[in-house]
Protein backbone atom coordinates (compact mmCIF):
# COMPACT_ATOMS: atom_id res chain seq x y z
CA UNK A 1 0.00 0.00 0.00
CA UNK A 2 2.68 2.43 1.16
CA UNK A 3 4.30 1.69 -2.70
CA UNK A 4 0.91 2.52 -4.51
CA UNK A 5 0.47 5.79 -2.51
CA UNK A 6 3.86 7.33 -2.76
CA UNK A 7 3.95 6.18 -6.30
CA UNK A 8 0.76 8.03 -7.07
CA UNK A 9 2.40 11.42 -5.04
CA UNK A 10 5.31 11.04 -7.57
CA UNK A 11 3.09 10.64 -10.76
CA UNK A 12 1.67 13.51 -9.93
CA UNK A 13 4.69 15.51 -9.40
CA UNK A 14 5.98 13.84 -12.63
CA UNK A 15 2.85 14.27 -14.47
CA UNK A 16 3.26 18.23 -14.46
CA UNK A 17 6.39 17.53 -16.28
CA UNK A 18 5.14 15.30 -18.66
CA UNK A 19 1.83 17.48 -19.69
CA UNK A 20 4.17 20.10 -20.25
CA UNK A 21 6.55 17.48 -22.52
CA UNK A 22 3.74 16.63 -24.06
CA UNK A 23 2.34 19.96 -25.35
CA UNK A 24 5.65 20.13 -27.73
CA UNK A 25 5.90 16.51 -28.61
CA UNK A 26 2.16 15.83 -29.54
CA UNK A 27 1.16 19.55 -30.52
CA UNK A 28 4.35 20.24 -32.12
CA UNK A 29 5.25 17.24 -33.12
CA UNK A 30 9.18 18.12 -31.45
CA UNK A 31 11.08 16.14 -28.98
CA UNK A 32 12.77 19.50 -27.18
CA UNK A 33 15.31 18.42 -25.27
CA UNK A 34 15.26 21.68 -23.26
CA UNK A 35 13.35 19.88 -20.69
CA UNK A 36 16.55 18.82 -19.27
CA UNK A 37 17.61 21.97 -18.91
CA UNK A 38 14.38 23.48 -17.61
CA UNK A 39 13.35 20.92 -14.89
CA UNK A 40 16.72 21.74 -12.83
CA UNK A 41 16.05 25.72 -13.83
CA UNK A 42 12.83 25.37 -12.17
CA UNK A 43 14.31 23.74 -9.14
CA UNK A 44 17.44 25.88 -8.75
CA UNK A 45 15.16 29.37 -8.60
CA UNK A 46 12.92 28.02 -6.10
CA UNK A 47 15.26 26.56 -3.94
CA UNK A 48 17.54 29.58 -4.29
CA UNK A 49 14.61 31.86 -3.53
CA UNK A 50 12.99 30.34 -0.94
CA UNK A 51 16.66 29.62 1.37
CA UNK A 52 16.72 33.91 0.98
CA UNK A 53 13.77 33.77 2.75
CA UNK A 54 11.08 33.98 -0.56
CA UNK A 55 7.47 32.79 0.25
CA UNK A 56 7.39 29.02 -1.09
CA UNK A 57 4.30 29.99 -3.34
CA UNK A 58 6.12 33.20 -4.86
CA UNK A 59 9.07 30.74 -5.12
CA UNK A 60 7.53 28.42 -6.85
CA UNK A 61 6.07 30.66 -9.75
CA UNK A 62 9.31 31.59 -10.34
CA UNK A 63 10.46 28.45 -11.19
CA UNK A 64 7.37 28.30 -13.61
CA UNK A 65 8.33 31.88 -15.34
CA UNK A 66 12.23 31.15 -15.31
CA UNK A 67 11.22 28.12 -17.52
CA UNK A 68 8.94 29.86 -19.48
CA UNK A 69 12.02 32.10 -20.30
CA UNK A 70 14.21 29.36 -21.27
CA UNK A 71 11.51 27.87 -23.29
CA UNK A 72 11.45 31.04 -25.18
CA UNK A 73 15.03 31.22 -25.81
CA UNK A 74 14.81 27.64 -27.49
CA UNK A 75 11.68 28.81 -29.20
CA UNK A 76 13.45 31.66 -30.66
CA UNK A 77 16.55 29.52 -31.81
CA UNK A 78 14.14 27.23 -33.94
CA UNK A 79 11.83 29.43 -35.82
CA UNK A 80 13.85 32.78 -36.14
CA UNK A 81 17.01 31.39 -36.38
CA UNK A 82 16.11 28.09 -38.28
CA UNK A 83 18.56 25.60 -36.01
CA UNK A 84 16.68 22.26 -36.18
CA UNK A 85 14.51 21.47 -32.70
CA UNK A 86 16.43 18.84 -31.63
CA UNK A 87 19.67 21.00 -31.59
CA UNK A 88 17.95 23.97 -30.23
CA UNK A 89 16.78 21.78 -27.18
CA UNK A 90 20.59 20.58 -26.71
CA UNK A 91 21.93 24.22 -27.13
CA UNK A 92 19.71 25.64 -24.70
CA UNK A 93 19.78 22.55 -22.78
CA UNK A 94 24.16 22.96 -22.16
CA UNK A 95 23.44 26.82 -21.52
CA UNK A 96 21.07 26.38 -18.83
CA UNK A 97 23.72 23.67 -17.06
CA UNK A 98 25.81 27.32 -16.07
CA UNK A 99 22.55 29.37 -15.45
CA UNK A 100 21.37 26.68 -13.17
CA UNK A 101 24.84 26.59 -11.53
CA UNK A 102 25.08 30.52 -11.39
CA UNK A 103 21.78 30.91 -9.76
CA UNK A 104 22.34 28.04 -7.00
CA UNK A 105 26.02 29.20 -6.57
CA UNK A 106 26.45 25.38 -5.85
CA UNK A 107 25.94 21.85 -7.09
CA UNK A 108 23.15 21.29 -4.50
CA UNK A 109 21.03 23.15 -2.17
CA UNK A 110 19.20 21.44 0.74
CA UNK A 111 15.79 22.18 1.87
CA UNK A 112 16.29 20.13 4.75
CA UNK A 113 14.84 21.79 8.16
CA UNK A 114 13.05 25.02 8.63
CA UNK A 115 12.73 25.73 5.87
CA UNK A 116 8.75 26.57 3.92
CA UNK A 117 7.80 24.62 1.00
CA UNK A 118 4.57 24.60 -0.83
CA UNK A 119 4.21 21.01 1.23
CA UNK A 120 4.85 21.39 4.82
CA UNK A 121 2.46 24.87 5.17
CA UNK A 122 0.35 23.33 6.51
CA UNK A 123 1.32 20.86 9.75
CA UNK A 124 -1.28 18.19 9.87
CA UNK A 125 -1.40 15.16 8.03
CA UNK A 126 1.33 13.07 7.13
CA UNK A 127 4.23 13.95 4.06
CA UNK A 128 2.82 11.20 1.72
CA UNK A 129 -0.79 12.46 1.63
CA UNK A 130 0.00 16.45 1.71
CA UNK A 131 2.25 16.00 -1.17
CA UNK A 132 -0.61 13.77 -3.11
CA UNK A 133 -2.95 17.36 -2.21
CA UNK A 134 -0.35 19.68 -3.56
CA UNK A 135 0.19 17.62 -6.49
CA UNK A 136 -3.72 16.88 -7.42
CA UNK A 137 -4.31 21.17 -7.03
CA UNK A 138 -1.48 21.71 -9.39
CA UNK A 139 -2.86 19.11 -11.76
CA UNK A 140 -6.47 20.01 -11.48
CA UNK A 141 -5.51 24.29 -11.78
CA UNK A 142 -2.50 23.01 -14.72
CA UNK A 143 -5.02 21.23 -16.64
CA UNK A 144 -7.81 23.03 -16.45
CA UNK A 145 -5.56 25.78 -17.75
CA UNK A 146 -4.30 24.52 -20.58
CA UNK A 147 -7.95 23.41 -21.39
CA UNK A 148 -9.35 26.57 -21.53
CA UNK A 149 -6.90 27.99 -23.25
CA UNK A 150 -6.52 25.40 -26.37
CA UNK A 151 -10.68 26.72 -26.69
CA UNK A 152 -9.44 29.97 -27.01
CA UNK A 153 -9.35 31.68 -30.57
CA UNK A 154 -5.39 31.71 -29.83
CA UNK A 155 -5.21 28.37 -28.45
CA UNK A 156 -6.97 26.87 -31.44
CA UNK A 157 -4.50 29.21 -34.13
CA UNK A 158 -1.81 27.04 -31.72
CA UNK A 159 -3.62 23.44 -32.45
CA UNK A 160 -3.65 24.29 -36.06
CA UNK A 161 -0.07 25.25 -36.15
CA UNK A 162 0.78 21.95 -34.91
CA UNK A 163 -1.11 20.39 -37.19
CA UNK A 164 -0.94 22.34 -40.78
CA UNK A 165 1.61 24.68 -41.27
CA UNK A 166 0.41 25.95 -44.27
CA UNK A 167 -3.54 26.14 -43.48
CA UNK A 168 -2.25 28.48 -40.75
CA UNK A 169 -0.15 30.67 -42.19
CA UNK A 170 -2.96 30.91 -44.70
CA UNK A 171 -5.23 32.17 -42.19
CA UNK A 172 -3.01 34.65 -41.45
CA UNK A 173 -1.94 33.03 -38.01
CA UNK A 174 2.13 33.64 -37.39
CA UNK A 175 3.63 30.13 -37.20
CA UNK A 176 6.91 31.21 -34.93
CA UNK A 177 4.76 33.12 -32.50
CA UNK A 178 2.82 30.19 -31.63
CA UNK A 179 5.26 27.88 -31.40
CA UNK A 180 7.39 30.17 -29.09
CA UNK A 181 3.89 30.52 -26.97
CA UNK A 182 3.96 26.79 -26.98
CA UNK A 183 7.58 26.03 -26.25
CA UNK A 184 7.13 28.90 -22.83
CA UNK A 185 4.12 26.70 -21.44
CA UNK A 186 5.55 23.81 -22.12
CA UNK A 187 8.99 24.76 -20.43
CA UNK A 188 7.28 26.81 -17.91
CA UNK A 189 5.39 23.40 -16.76
CA UNK A 190 8.69 21.67 -17.04
CA UNK A 191 10.52 23.84 -14.64
CA UNK A 192 7.28 23.78 -12.05
CA UNK A 193 7.45 20.13 -11.99
CA UNK A 194 10.85 20.46 -11.24
CA UNK A 195 10.29 23.43 -8.44
CA UNK A 196 7.20 20.86 -7.11
CA UNK A 197 10.21 18.00 -7.01
CA UNK A 198 13.00 20.09 -5.69
CA UNK A 199 10.27 20.95 -2.99
CA UNK A 200 9.30 17.41 -1.60
CA UNK A 201 12.56 15.71 -2.38
CA UNK A 202 14.07 18.61 -0.19
CA UNK A 203 16.98 19.64 -2.00
CA UNK A 204 17.67 21.25 -5.65
CA UNK A 205 20.44 19.30 -7.75
CA UNK A 206 22.40 20.67 -10.81
CA UNK A 207 22.19 17.01 -12.31
CA UNK A 208 18.39 16.22 -11.49
CA UNK A 209 17.67 16.48 -14.75
CA UNK A 210 19.22 13.95 -16.56
CA UNK A 211 17.03 11.56 -18.16
CA UNK A 212 13.79 13.52 -16.87
CA UNK A 213 12.68 13.90 -20.43
CA UNK A 214 11.97 9.87 -20.88
CA UNK A 215 10.48 9.50 -17.73
CA UNK A 216 7.42 12.31 -18.94
CA UNK A 217 7.60 10.34 -22.52
CA UNK A 218 7.07 7.33 -20.86
CA UNK A 219 4.70 8.37 -19.02
CA UNK A 220 3.10 10.23 -22.09
CA UNK A 221 3.53 6.58 -23.93
CA UNK A 222 1.73 4.78 -21.60
CA UNK A 223 -1.02 6.80 -21.47
CA UNK A 224 -1.47 6.46 -25.08
CA UNK A 225 -1.50 2.65 -25.32
CA UNK A 226 -4.24 2.69 -22.46
CA UNK A 227 -6.53 5.25 -24.37
CA UNK A 228 -6.44 6.69 -28.09
CA UNK A 229 -8.67 8.86 -29.91
CA UNK A 230 -10.61 10.98 -26.86
CA UNK A 231 -10.51 14.93 -26.04
CA UNK A 232 -7.45 16.82 -24.88
CA UNK A 233 -9.20 16.67 -21.25
CA UNK A 234 -9.06 13.09 -21.08
CA UNK A 235 -5.56 12.69 -22.39
CA UNK A 236 -4.29 14.82 -19.94
CA UNK A 237 -6.09 13.17 -17.44
CA UNK A 238 -4.68 10.57 -18.86
CA UNK A 239 -0.90 11.53 -18.70
CA UNK A 240 -1.27 11.57 -15.15
CA UNK A 241 -2.27 8.06 -14.87
CA UNK A 242 0.67 7.06 -17.20
CA UNK A 243 2.98 9.21 -14.70
CA UNK A 244 1.81 6.98 -11.73
CA UNK A 245 2.03 3.68 -13.86
CA UNK A 246 5.60 4.54 -14.57
CA UNK A 247 6.19 5.38 -10.62
CA UNK A 248 4.78 2.07 -10.24
CA UNK A 249 7.11 0.14 -12.08
CA UNK A 250 9.64 1.71 -10.87
CA UNK A 251 9.09 0.93 -7.20
CA UNK A 252 8.53 -2.51 -7.85
CA UNK A 253 11.81 -2.75 -9.72
CA UNK A 254 13.83 -1.09 -6.77
CA UNK A 255 11.81 -2.78 -4.46
CA UNK A 256 13.24 -6.14 -6.43
CA UNK A 257 16.94 -5.33 -4.82
CA UNK A 258 18.20 -3.17 -8.07
CA UNK A 259 20.37 -0.67 -6.87
CA UNK A 260 19.31 2.95 -7.59
CA UNK A 261 22.32 4.11 -8.91
CA UNK A 262 21.25 2.02 -12.12
CA UNK A 263 17.80 3.19 -12.46
CA UNK A 264 18.34 5.65 -15.57
CA UNK A 265 19.29 2.04 -17.66
CA UNK A 266 15.62 0.93 -16.60
CA UNK A 267 14.45 4.54 -17.54
CA UNK A 268 16.14 3.92 -21.26
CA UNK A 269 14.89 0.14 -21.46
CA UNK A 270 11.51 0.64 -20.62
CA UNK A 271 10.51 3.54 -23.23
CA UNK A 272 12.37 1.76 -25.78
CA UNK A 273 9.59 -1.00 -25.05
CA UNK A 274 7.05 1.62 -24.65
CA UNK A 275 8.02 2.94 -28.07
CA UNK A 276 8.36 -0.30 -30.48
CA UNK A 277 4.89 -1.41 -28.31
CA UNK A 278 2.87 -0.41 -31.24
CA UNK A 279 5.13 -1.62 -33.68
CA UNK A 280 5.18 -5.26 -31.89
CA UNK A 281 1.44 -5.48 -31.68
CA UNK A 282 1.05 -4.86 -35.40
CA UNK A 283 3.59 -7.35 -36.31
CA UNK A 284 2.02 -9.72 -34.15
CA UNK A 285 -1.67 -9.07 -35.55
CA UNK A 286 -0.17 -9.25 -39.20
CA UNK A 287 1.53 -12.91 -37.64
CA UNK A 288 -2.11 -14.15 -37.09
CA UNK A 289 -3.57 -13.16 -40.42
CA UNK A 290 -0.65 -14.60 -42.49
CA UNK A 291 -1.25 -17.94 -40.51
CA UNK A 292 -5.43 -17.69 -40.92
CA UNK A 293 -4.83 -17.25 -44.61
CA UNK A 294 -2.46 -20.66 -44.91
CA UNK A 295 -4.71 -22.88 -43.74
CA UNK A 296 -7.23 -23.15 -46.50
CA UNK A 297 -3.91 -22.88 -49.55
CA UNK A 298 -3.26 -26.03 -47.27
CA UNK A 299 -6.31 -28.18 -47.25
CA UNK A 300 -6.79 -27.48 -50.91
CA UNK A 301 -3.02 -28.96 -51.44
CA UNK A 302 -3.77 -31.74 -49.04
CA UNK A 303 -7.53 -32.59 -50.91
CA UNK A 304 -5.35 -32.58 -54.27
CA UNK A 305 -2.44 -34.95 -53.06
CA UNK A 306 -5.53 -37.19 -51.59
CA UNK A 307 -7.15 -37.27 -55.21
CA UNK A 308 -4.00 -38.19 -56.74
CA UNK A 309 -3.87 -40.79 -54.53
CA UNK A 310 -7.09 -42.54 -55.28
CA UNK A 311 -6.10 -42.46 -58.70
CA UNK A 312 -5.28 -45.73 -60.52
CA UNK A 313 -2.28 -44.51 -63.02
CA UNK A 314 -0.95 -41.05 -61.62
CA UNK A 315 -1.60 -37.69 -63.61
CA UNK A 316 2.03 -38.00 -64.69
CA UNK A 317 1.75 -41.31 -66.11
CA UNK A 318 -1.90 -40.23 -67.81
CA UNK A 319 -0.16 -37.60 -69.68
CA UNK A 320 2.46 -40.12 -71.05
CA UNK A 321 -0.25 -42.77 -72.50
CA UNK A 322 -1.93 -40.15 -74.20
CA UNK A 323 1.29 -39.32 -76.26
CA UNK B 1 -9.71 50.50 -59.48
CA UNK B 2 -7.55 47.32 -59.73
CA UNK B 3 -7.83 44.89 -56.88
CA UNK B 4 -4.63 42.79 -57.84
CA UNK B 5 -1.46 44.49 -59.27
CA UNK B 6 1.66 42.97 -60.76
CA UNK B 7 4.07 44.93 -62.33
CA UNK B 8 7.43 43.32 -63.90
CA UNK B 9 7.73 40.48 -61.91
CA UNK B 10 10.64 38.29 -62.95
CA UNK B 11 11.27 34.93 -60.96
CA UNK B 12 14.55 32.90 -61.11
CA UNK B 13 15.02 29.27 -59.70
CA UNK B 14 18.84 28.70 -58.83
CA UNK B 15 20.13 32.27 -60.50
CA UNK B 16 23.23 32.56 -61.18
CA UNK B 17 24.15 28.12 -61.57
CA UNK B 18 24.21 26.54 -64.85
CA UNK B 19 21.01 24.98 -63.99
CA UNK B 20 19.31 28.76 -63.72
CA UNK B 21 15.61 28.64 -64.98
CA UNK B 22 14.51 32.37 -65.57
CA UNK B 23 10.72 30.60 -64.83
CA UNK B 24 8.99 34.65 -64.84
CA UNK B 25 9.75 36.59 -67.49
CA UNK B 26 8.62 39.92 -66.71
CA UNK B 27 4.92 39.52 -66.01
CA UNK B 28 2.85 42.79 -65.79
CA UNK B 29 -1.30 41.84 -64.69
CA UNK B 30 -3.60 43.88 -63.24
CA UNK B 31 -7.21 42.65 -61.92
CA UNK B 32 -10.58 44.58 -61.50
CA UNK B 33 -12.66 43.95 -58.84
CA UNK B 34 -14.98 41.49 -59.49
CA UNK B 35 -13.32 39.86 -61.87
CA UNK B 36 -12.90 35.75 -62.27
CA UNK B 37 -9.66 35.07 -64.03
CA UNK B 38 -8.73 31.65 -65.15
CA UNK B 39 -5.11 31.39 -65.82
CA UNK B 40 -4.17 28.09 -67.65
CA UNK B 41 -0.41 26.68 -69.37
CA UNK B 42 1.45 23.46 -69.49
CA UNK B 43 4.17 22.25 -67.01
CA UNK B 44 6.51 24.83 -66.40
CA UNK B 45 4.48 27.57 -67.75
CA UNK B 46 4.90 29.44 -64.76
CA UNK B 47 1.31 29.18 -63.41
CA UNK B 48 2.26 27.97 -59.61
CA UNK B 49 4.80 30.20 -59.84
CA UNK B 50 2.83 33.08 -60.70
CA UNK B 51 0.55 31.96 -57.86
CA UNK B 52 3.26 31.03 -55.06
CA UNK B 53 4.39 34.66 -55.65
CA UNK B 54 1.02 36.40 -55.14
CA UNK B 55 0.73 34.60 -52.13
CA UNK B 56 3.71 34.75 -50.44
CA UNK B 57 5.10 31.41 -50.35
CA UNK B 58 7.70 32.36 -53.11
CA UNK B 59 9.93 35.79 -52.82
CA UNK B 60 9.59 38.05 -55.19
CA UNK B 61 13.25 38.37 -57.54
CA UNK B 62 12.03 41.72 -59.32
CA UNK B 63 8.92 43.70 -59.43
CA UNK B 64 6.32 44.72 -57.39
CA UNK B 65 2.58 42.89 -56.19
CA UNK B 66 0.25 45.47 -54.70
CA UNK B 67 -3.54 44.36 -53.53
CA UNK B 68 -6.14 46.70 -53.02
CA UNK B 69 -3.54 49.34 -53.42
CA UNK B 70 -1.17 48.11 -50.75
CA UNK B 71 2.44 46.92 -51.81
CA UNK B 72 2.48 43.30 -50.24
CA UNK B 73 5.48 42.14 -52.29
CA UNK B 74 7.83 41.95 -49.07
CA UNK B 75 5.06 40.50 -46.95
CA UNK B 76 5.18 37.08 -45.59
CA UNK B 77 2.03 34.48 -46.19
CA UNK B 78 0.42 35.21 -42.80
CA UNK B 79 0.45 39.11 -43.46
CA UNK B 80 -1.33 38.74 -47.00
CA UNK B 81 -3.80 36.71 -45.30
CA UNK B 82 -5.91 39.97 -44.52
CA UNK B 83 -6.27 40.42 -48.17
CA UNK B 84 -5.83 36.48 -49.67
CA UNK B 85 -7.34 33.53 -49.22
CA UNK B 86 -6.31 30.34 -50.88
CA UNK B 87 -7.71 27.08 -51.60
CA UNK B 88 -4.89 24.79 -52.40
CA UNK B 89 -4.37 21.81 -54.59
CA UNK B 90 -3.79 18.97 -52.23
CA UNK B 91 -7.09 18.63 -50.25
CA UNK B 92 -5.02 18.15 -47.32
CA UNK B 93 -3.57 21.43 -47.05
CA UNK B 94 -6.27 23.72 -46.87
CA UNK B 95 -7.69 22.28 -43.14
CA UNK B 96 -6.61 21.10 -40.08
CA UNK B 97 -7.41 17.21 -40.26
CA UNK B 98 -7.24 17.02 -36.15
CA UNK B 99 -9.48 19.58 -35.60
CA UNK B 100 -13.14 19.41 -36.26
CA UNK B 101 -14.69 21.03 -38.77
CA UNK B 102 -16.58 24.08 -36.83
CA UNK B 103 -12.67 24.87 -35.83
CA UNK B 104 -11.52 24.76 -39.22
CA UNK B 105 -14.58 27.39 -39.67
CA UNK B 106 -13.59 29.69 -36.79
CA UNK B 107 -10.09 29.49 -37.51
CA UNK B 108 -10.76 30.24 -41.06
CA UNK B 109 -13.52 33.09 -39.69
CA UNK B 110 -11.02 35.46 -38.14
CA UNK B 111 -8.79 34.84 -41.05
CA UNK B 112 -5.91 37.89 -40.95
CA UNK B 113 -7.11 39.13 -37.48
CA UNK B 114 -5.77 39.30 -34.39
CA UNK B 115 -6.85 36.04 -31.89
CA UNK B 116 -7.14 36.42 -28.09
CA UNK B 117 -6.86 34.13 -25.33
CA UNK B 118 -9.83 34.57 -23.08
CA UNK B 119 -12.86 34.30 -26.39
CA UNK B 120 -13.72 31.07 -26.92
CA UNK B 121 -12.36 29.96 -30.29
CA UNK B 122 -15.71 28.26 -31.72
CA UNK B 123 -18.32 30.31 -30.37
CA UNK B 124 -22.47 29.65 -29.82
CA UNK B 125 -23.63 32.18 -32.41
CA UNK B 126 -21.15 31.36 -34.93
CA UNK B 127 -22.58 26.99 -34.66
CA UNK B 128 -25.54 28.55 -36.22
CA UNK B 129 -23.82 30.39 -38.66
CA UNK B 130 -21.38 27.52 -39.86
CA UNK B 131 -24.54 25.12 -40.19
CA UNK B 132 -26.11 27.64 -42.65
CA UNK B 133 -22.96 27.93 -44.55
CA UNK B 134 -22.62 24.42 -44.65
CA UNK B 135 -25.80 23.33 -45.51
CA UNK B 136 -25.09 25.40 -48.65
CA UNK B 137 -23.01 22.71 -49.76
CA UNK B 138 -25.34 20.22 -50.70
CA UNK B 139 -23.11 17.87 -48.63
CA UNK B 140 -24.63 17.31 -45.32
CA UNK B 141 -21.65 17.96 -43.38
CA UNK B 142 -24.38 21.18 -41.43
CA UNK B 143 -24.84 17.78 -38.86
CA UNK B 144 -21.66 16.86 -38.45
CA UNK B 145 -19.95 20.42 -36.46
CA UNK B 146 -18.16 18.12 -34.33
CA UNK B 147 -16.06 15.43 -36.98
CA UNK B 148 -12.74 15.91 -37.38
CA UNK B 149 -11.68 17.18 -40.54
CA UNK B 150 -9.72 14.05 -41.44
CA UNK B 151 -12.23 11.48 -41.25
CA UNK B 152 -13.85 13.62 -44.29
CA UNK B 153 -13.14 12.80 -48.19
CA UNK B 154 -11.15 14.72 -50.20
CA UNK B 155 -13.57 16.65 -52.52
CA UNK B 156 -15.51 17.05 -49.04
CA UNK B 157 -12.48 18.81 -47.51
CA UNK B 158 -11.93 20.78 -50.62
CA UNK B 159 -15.72 22.30 -50.51
CA UNK B 160 -14.77 23.16 -46.66
CA UNK B 161 -12.05 24.34 -47.61
CA UNK B 162 -13.69 26.71 -50.59
CA UNK B 163 -16.34 27.51 -47.65
CA UNK B 164 -13.82 28.37 -45.53
CA UNK B 165 -11.57 30.66 -48.04
CA UNK B 166 -15.34 33.03 -48.49
CA UNK B 167 -16.31 32.99 -45.09
CA UNK B 168 -14.72 36.08 -44.20
CA UNK B 169 -14.64 37.52 -47.74
CA UNK B 170 -11.12 38.24 -49.20
CA UNK B 171 -10.08 40.90 -51.50
CA UNK B 172 -8.73 38.62 -53.68
CA UNK B 173 -9.06 34.61 -53.88
CA UNK B 174 -6.55 32.09 -54.96
CA UNK B 175 -7.70 28.64 -56.59
CA UNK B 176 -4.60 26.88 -56.58
CA UNK B 177 -5.68 23.78 -59.39
CA UNK B 178 -7.82 23.14 -56.30
CA UNK B 179 -10.01 20.67 -58.37
CA UNK B 180 -6.90 18.61 -59.80
CA UNK B 181 -6.44 16.13 -57.09
CA UNK B 182 -10.21 15.02 -57.37
CA UNK B 183 -11.70 12.57 -59.42
CA UNK B 184 -13.71 13.80 -62.48
CA UNK B 185 -17.15 13.83 -61.02
CA UNK B 186 -16.06 15.41 -57.41
CA UNK B 187 -13.78 17.70 -59.42
CA UNK B 188 -16.62 19.04 -61.58
CA UNK B 189 -19.04 19.60 -58.46
CA UNK B 190 -16.51 21.70 -56.67
CA UNK B 191 -15.42 23.98 -60.06
CA UNK B 192 -19.40 24.46 -60.06
CA UNK B 193 -19.57 25.56 -56.61
CA UNK B 194 -16.84 27.86 -56.72
CA UNK B 195 -18.46 29.27 -59.45
CA UNK B 196 -21.57 30.00 -57.33
CA UNK B 197 -19.61 31.42 -54.33
CA UNK B 198 -17.68 33.57 -56.76
CA UNK B 199 -20.56 34.85 -58.25
CA UNK B 200 -22.86 35.24 -55.09
CA UNK B 201 -19.86 37.46 -53.50
CA UNK B 202 -18.54 39.16 -56.22
CA UNK B 203 -15.12 38.12 -55.05
CA UNK B 204 -11.85 38.88 -56.97
CA UNK B 205 -10.51 35.42 -58.20
CA UNK B 206 -7.52 34.06 -60.02
CA UNK B 207 -7.49 30.27 -60.64
CA UNK B 208 -4.78 28.46 -62.16
CA UNK B 209 -5.64 25.12 -63.72
CA UNK B 210 -4.36 22.26 -65.59
CA UNK B 211 -7.94 21.90 -67.07
CA UNK B 212 -8.95 23.73 -70.84
CA UNK B 213 -12.16 22.90 -70.28
CA UNK B 214 -13.06 24.34 -66.98
CA UNK B 215 -10.84 27.52 -67.94
CA UNK B 216 -13.12 27.86 -70.88
CA UNK B 217 -16.46 26.84 -69.04
CA UNK B 218 -15.56 29.79 -65.95
CA UNK B 219 -14.69 32.65 -65.42
CA UNK B 220 -14.35 35.91 -67.64
CA UNK B 221 -11.07 36.50 -68.37
CA UNK B 222 -8.46 33.90 -69.86
CA UNK B 223 -5.28 34.18 -69.33
CA UNK B 224 -2.44 31.53 -71.02
CA UNK B 225 1.00 31.03 -69.96
CA UNK B 226 3.76 30.01 -71.66
CA UNK B 227 7.27 29.86 -70.84
CA UNK B 228 6.97 32.29 -68.17
CA UNK B 229 4.93 35.12 -70.67
CA UNK B 230 1.60 35.81 -70.88
CA UNK B 231 0.71 34.70 -74.42
CA UNK B 232 -3.18 34.71 -74.51
CA UNK B 233 -5.48 37.16 -72.76
CA UNK B 234 -8.79 37.06 -73.55
CA UNK B 235 -11.70 39.15 -71.66
CA UNK B 236 -15.41 39.55 -72.32
CA UNK B 237 -17.83 38.66 -75.48
CA UNK B 238 -14.56 37.00 -76.67
CA UNK B 239 -13.81 34.87 -74.00
CA UNK B 240 -17.36 33.57 -73.50
CA UNK B 241 -17.04 32.55 -76.97
CA UNK B 242 -14.13 30.97 -77.13
CA UNK B 243 -13.89 27.29 -78.30
CA UNK B 244 -10.66 25.14 -78.01
CA UNK B 245 -9.66 25.68 -81.79
CA UNK B 246 -10.11 29.10 -81.19
CA UNK B 247 -7.34 29.20 -78.32
CA UNK B 248 -4.76 26.90 -79.88
CA UNK B 249 -5.14 29.05 -82.85
CA UNK B 250 -4.59 32.12 -80.60
CA UNK B 251 -1.59 30.53 -78.93
CA UNK B 252 -0.39 29.97 -82.50
CA UNK B 253 -0.14 33.14 -83.56
CA UNK B 254 0.94 34.95 -80.37
CA UNK B 255 3.74 32.37 -79.71
CA UNK B 256 5.04 31.32 -83.02
CA UNK B 257 4.37 27.59 -81.80
CA UNK B 258 2.02 24.24 -81.85
CA UNK B 259 0.78 24.06 -78.12
CA UNK B 260 1.29 20.60 -77.31
CA UNK B 261 0.89 19.52 -73.95
CA UNK B 262 -1.57 16.48 -73.31
CA UNK B 263 -1.85 17.24 -69.99
CA UNK B 264 -3.72 20.25 -70.90
CA UNK B 265 -5.68 18.77 -74.37
CA UNK B 266 -6.40 15.92 -72.89
CA UNK B 267 -7.92 16.86 -69.56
Amino acid sequence: MDIVTSSIAQGLLWSVMAIGVYLTFRILDIADMTAEGSFPLGAAITAHAIVSGTGPIVATLMGFVGGAAAGAVSGFLTTKLHIPDLLTGILTMTGLYSVNLFIMGKANISLIGTVKTVFNLSDSGDATTISIMVGAIVVALVIGILVFFFHTEMGLAAAAVGNNQDMAAANGINNDAMKIIIYMLSNGLIALSGSLMAQTNGYADLSMGIGTIVIALAAIIISEILVRGVPLWARLLMIIVGAVIYRLIIAVVLDMGVDPNYLRFFYALMLTVFLSLPLLKKKLFQLKVRHGNRRPVKQRQTTISKAADTMPVSPMEQQKEVR
Amino acid sequence: MAVLEVHGLHQYFEQGTVNENHALKGIDLSLERGEFVAIIGGNGAGKSTLLNSIAGTLPVNQGQILIDGKDVTYQNVAKRAKLIARVFQDPRSGTASLLTIEQNLALAEKRGEWRNFWASGVKRRDRQHFQEKLATLGLGLEKRLGAEMGLLSGGQRQAVTLLMATLKKPALLLLDEHTAALDPQTSATVMALTDQMVRAQKITTLMITHNMASALKYGDRLIMLDHGEIAVDVRGEAKQNLTVEDLLTLFKERSGQEFADDAVLLS
